[in-house]
């Protein structure tokens, strides 16, 4: 998965929606994070459900932690 | 997340703001002019002093009145909102709707007297227009400015006609997983005769025949009519999504 300027970015896949506004997302190499939408996303209200293929930029500081900023259309 | 950093903030285009440190990008800012021509902006950073950071840079440069959309559920980005000046304007609950029409007990619900239901195959546009501007005239107080320009070609529309006039709409976005209800609104002087109700049953159990098993809505708080039509059949609220503005 690319890793670039904008920080490390893996594609993942949406376990579960969790009531805090996050989500459960299980990457490609089989590790899970919790994740936010993006303002972007949210401002377009591109709505995230489970089983969606998402683009999730990993914070460098926590890797347990990110943002999805992409959903891809399955 | 919340340890205290500072950036070096860069303006790759007009309307977007990217903040560094390390040499990656720790925070974005963008804003975007809708069709209604209301500025949204959006702010992703990893740090609140990034965050705050952004929105200081990009409130000093953009016109008022600014919007931004948070879901509720969100109590840290929506602070960092509030504590930027932003206030809420408007809240819309999300809804998922079932289309099983025993769950909905819309099977049996017929059109009143007079009024037929035109399917999206069957909808002529110029009616649709003489609607779209009829309700507009009419001052719904929900109707976003882009109803049909925009949305048309993306959304299909059902139509109850009455004596050759279109008297009520309700617009889908037949999104793949789960299919959007963007619009539904019946002209002031057919109102409280069953024909939103109608509209839903024809589309709802025709999402039901073609196997999708939810659809979604989102409904203005104060749209009392509205949330008693999609309560009504049975209607869970999923989410909520706050409008906040800076004047």
């Amino acid at each position: 998965m690319p890793g670039s300027a904008n920080g490390i970015q893996v594609e993942g896949v949406v376990l579960e929606c969790l009531r805090n506004a996050t989500f459960k997302v299980e990457l490609g190499n089989g590790h899970t994070v919790l994740a936010h939408i993006s303002g972007k996303i949210r401002k377009n209200y591109i709505k995230i459900l489970p089983f969606d293929r998402v683009l999730v930029e990993l914070t460098p500081y926590d890797l347990d932690r990110g943002r999805i900023i992409f959903r891809y259309r399955n | 997340m919340n340890s205290v950093r500072t950036a070096v903030l860069t303006r790759p285009a007009e309307w977007q703001w990217h903040a560094l440190a390390d040499d990656l990008v720790v925070g974005r800012g963008e804003a975007l002019r809708r069709p209604d021509g209301r500025i949204f902006l959006s702010v992703d950073a990893w740090h609140d002093t990034v965050f705050d950071q952004l929105v200081e840079a990009m409130l000093a440069v953009l016109p008022r009145p600014l919007h931004t959309v948070v879901d509720e559920a969100d109590v840290d980005l929506t602070a960092q909102w509030r504590g930027a000046g932003f206030a809420v304007r408007r809240r819309e609950w999300e809804h998922v709707l079932p289309t099983d029409p025993i769950i909905t007990g819309l099977g049996a619900v017929t059109p009143p007297p007079g009024v037929t239901m035109v399917s999206a195959d069957g909808v002529r546009d110029d009616l649709l227009d003489e609607l779209d501007q009829a309700i507009r005239d009419e001052g719904c107080p929900a109707m976003p400015s882009d109803v049909l320009t925009r949305a048309r070609g993306l959304s299909r529309f059902t139509a109850a006609a009455h004596d050759g006039r279109y008297v009520g709409l309700l617009r889908l976005a037949p999104l793949p997983r789960r299919p959007r209800i963007g619009l539904i609104a019946v002209r002031a002087g057919m109102r409280r005769r069953g024909i939103g109700r109608a509209l839903l049953a024809e589309v709802l159990t025709g999402l039901h025949r073609r196997g999708v098993e939810t659809a979604s809505v989102d409904v203005h708080e104060s749209n009392l009519a509205a949330l008693g039509l999609f309560e009504g059949v049975r209607a869970r609220r999923a989410s909520s999504n706050l409008e906040l503005e800076l004047v």
